[in-house]
């Protein structure tokens, strides 16, 4: 047991913090907001670190890296309240696609994402569905060597600007049925694909995907009552959310490390508000969110290469408390600010939207909690 | 990063859960298990089969007799003693007052105390609050003045744990009224059988004799039983309390507890009430939370690399999360909570109960932890340390 990063991971902390420092300040975050939420330019100066490789083999031209990198690299970009959809364009998709690479379909993918050449997204939430994985109605024709897909997804990450998507289809089976979902890639440029962009509500950038008889590549085959199909996307998500929790807890660090020079600054009735003792039990209050929330990223990270059960109920018991202390964290911050703390021009705001819509993405609070709750066994704990 | 412990780790936690198993009686983890009431005889048990294996004082290190365990070892003995069932260690003695001695005491404290203190042989009780001094601790006003080679205390202790059955008591006396409040302050340590001394029963909410008053009236304790050096006191209490780290967050028995919550909700059918289960749902989270946040200073004192200042956020969490347990075993069980039979309380009682065995004692647990967001430094005193480390 032990929570040291190596010296290798404190490098690569490093080298992020640096780029955030110097390249992405928040002047350069308000023209990309004003842009549209997506810089092509930012996402191949990540790629120019080595970043957006991360998660692909070196054999492919990435890094190789764990889950343990991820996070380090996902702590400093929320820090940094990078716009750029890193936790979906490069660790999903490197993990994805590097987990099936033997598939025709991945073919050069992986030495385009490393590169910084494609930005692939996983285009997964429907209408219908809400947070649930298994409701799928996007249906996937089989058509000659290939597929066709045809329906709807919501909310993708930079869906507009994207080179190409993972969808999870439907191939068989009712529509709630884990049974018949198979992952295909999509070419955003491929015709019947057409994708509505606009900003989303962090100022980053989301898009509508329309599939109409779409060519699409099979990734993982639904595979019947293995669930393949079902599990990969489960596995995407789950990347997904171990790097939300990381993200989440750079921004709160960041936030609650603004919150309080504020409290120090900021003078009423004479003194420095960080004189009262009702906000110094608040602060208190939102350092115990803080450190919780650390303790469960830490945890989700260190439970991503463990068996498929233990993982999901780890990862839902790390996204449950991450909601409640990113919700907490963020509402409290903007009122121990005061008036400056609702205003767009101060920088608690974006961060208050950022973890806002952390806790929408990839099951919120009460979803979660439900997910911990079905799946509770007799035991519990770190180790259980 | 690496989650699990070494196969070092796991082989001595093995190595501790075998020892226990043989070594726990079992009518002492059948109370501790369906929290029926503890004897001084099954604490005392309990404490002299520890004492005899030379872990009754787990913490210590080997030139006083301990096992010299690192901290991860330590965590490892605590918890499987807690998953097994065994009482929690009366902690004034070989928690609490030894590291004292063994850092501040003379040679002769040391030879002369921490053998049966180890043994389990001598009770120790804690004299440090005040009916005027709880959470303002350097505000205690009991006296020792110094007559040649006595000092006479006069005054008054309170809540004292378990102080009915102590043999030594350790005392925050005032020695000087000068200065400010913290520097008039010695460590005494007090023999319970000398002339003048009064213990008298405070019963609490839920029934129970479990703290106390202790009163001195011209009692006279040899000079010889000062700790360090006079009016230090203080900073050896201070010490004390930074001794405790994680055991504070006491997550083990939180553990322990929650699977009881999880029999008893569904023995009592709430289990599959969705909005009763996620209440439950919630506290697993909590717990593992506070489980992570435990082995996080663990590995931090293990490394030496990152210190982890979080001893007050232990506290605050451990103890909402220990109340929360005990409020949800007691709405788990609903209005066969409400039925309160002393004697129902107690191991092998052949009364009819009401609804089932283990409804009897749910409410009165529920009352008896009320005190643990108060006691050892109250949660907003903790809040307080807290916001002093983040805001400077």
């Amino acid at each position: 047991m032990d929570f040291d990063f190596s010296d290798d991971q404190e490098m690569l902390r490093d080298s992020v913090r640096k780029w955030v420092a110097k390249g992405y300040d928040t002047e350069r975050r308000k023209r990309i907001v004003q842009a549209g939420g997506f810089s092509r330019e930012a996402w191949r100066e990540l790629a120019g670190l080595g970043l957006t490789g991360l998660f692909v083999p070196e054999a492919q031209g990435g890094m190789g890296f764990g889950p343990t990198d991820a996070m380090v690299v996902m702590e400093e970009l929320g820090r940094g309240l990078v716009l750029e959809p890193y936790a979906q364009g490069a660790l999903i998709a490197g993990g994805v696609l590097s987990a099936c690479a033997a598939q025709p379909a991945v073919d050069g993918w992986l030495e385009k994402i490393a590169g910084g050449d494609a930005l692939v997204v996983l285009a997964h939430q429907e209408r219908g569905a809400r947070y649930r994985l298994a409701q799928v109605e996007t249906s996937a024709t089989a058509a000659g060597d290939g597929w066709t897909l045809s329906g709807a997804k919501s909310v993708v990450p930079a869906g507009d600007l994207a080179d190409a998507f993972i969808v999870p289809a439907r191939v068989s089976g009712a529509v709630d049925d884990p049974a018949g979902i198979a992952l295909f890639l999509v070419e955003r440029r491929a015709t019947g694909v057409k994708t509505r962009g606009y900003g989303s509500a962090d100022g980053a950038r989301a898009a509508e995907l329309a599939l109409a008889d779409a060519p699409a590549t099979l990734l993982v085959p639904a595979g019947g009552a293995t669930h393949a199909g079902h599990a990969a996307l489960e596995y995407a998500v789950d990347i997904g959310i171990a790097a939300l929790c990381a993200e989440a807890v750079g921004a709160m660090d960041q936030l609650v490390a603004v919150t309080v020079e504020y409290m120090n600054t900021r003078k009423q009735f004479g003194v420095a508000i960080a004189s009262f003792q009702a906000l110094r039990h608040r602060i208190a209050d939102v350092k115990m969110q803080l450190e919780l929330a650390r303790s469960m990223s830490y945890f989700a990270t260190l439970k991503m290469n463990e068996p498929a059960a233990a993982r999901r109920r780890a990862l839902a018991q790390a996204k449950y408390q991450l909601g409640v202390s990113m919700r907490f964290v963020g509402q409290q911050c903007i009122q121990l600010h005061g008036g400056i703390g609702v205003t767009d021009e101060y920088i608690a705001g974006h961060y208050f939207k950022r973890l806002t819509v952390m806790e929408l993405s990839f099951g919120d609070t009460l979803h979660q909690l439900g997910e911990v709750s079905n799946r509770m066994q007799d035991t519990a704990g770190v180790f259980a | 990063m690496d989650l699990n412990f070494t196969p070092e780790e796991q082989a001595f936690r093995q190595q501790i859960r075998s020892w226990v198993a043989e070594n726990l009686p079992k009518d002492i983890s059948h109370k501790v298990h369906n929290a029926l009431r503890l004897s001084k005889d099954d604490l005392q048990r309990w404490a002299k089969i520890l004492g005899k294996q030379g872990w009754h004082g787990w913490a210590w290190p080997t030139q006083f007799g301990g096992p010299g365990w690192n901290a991860i070892q330590r965590h490892l003995f605590e918890e499987e003693c807690a998953l097994a069932g065994a009482p929690r260690v009366v902690p004034f003695g070989p928690v609490m007052v030894a590291p004292v001695i063994m850092a501040f005491g003379s040679p002769e404290q040391q030879k002369r105390h921490l053998p049966g203190i180890m043994s389990g042989d001598v009770w120790w009780s804690q004299g440090y609050s005040e009916p005027g001094a709880g959470s303002d601790l350097a505000s205690v006003k009991c006296r020792a003045e110094r007559r040649g080679d006595y000092y006479v205390v006069n005054g008054q202790k309170t809540w004292t744990t378990l102080g009915q059955y102590g043999d030594w008591i350790f005392c925050l006396v005032r020695t000087s009224t000068e200065g400010k409040p913290q520097t008039g302050i010695s460590f005494l340590l007090i023999d319970m059988k000398s002339p003048g001394i009064t213990v008298r029963p405070i019963i609490t909410m839920d029934g129970e004799h479990e703290v106390n008053e202790v009163w001195f009236d011209d009692v006279e304790v040899p000079a010889d039983n000062l700790v360090g050096e006079e009016n230090k006191g203080w900073t050896y209490a201070k010490y004390l309390l930074a001794h405790e780290r994680t055991n504070i967050a006491d997550v083990n028995r939180s553990k322990r507890e929650l699977e009881r919550l999880k029999r008893i909700a569904k023995a009592e059918k709430v289990y599959d009430d969705v909005r009763f289960r996620d209440e439950i749902a919630k506290l697993e989270v909590d717990i593992v939370a506070l489980e992570m946040m435990v082995l996080r200073v663990l590995s931090g004192e293990k490394s030496g690399k990152q210190s982890l200042d979080v001893a007050g956020l232990l506290k605050i969490r451990g103890s909402e999360i220990q109340q929360r347990l005990t409020e949800l075993l007691m709405l788990a069980a609903g209005p066969y909570s409400v039925p309160f039979i002393h004697d129902a309380m107690e191991a092998g009682w052949q009364g009819d109960h009401v609804g089932a065995a283990y409804c009897a004692p749910l409410a009165a647990t529920y009352f008896n932890v009320r005190k643990t967001t108060i006691y050892g430094g109250s949660n907003e005193v903790q809040r307080n340390i807290v916001a002093q480390t983040v805001l400077g």
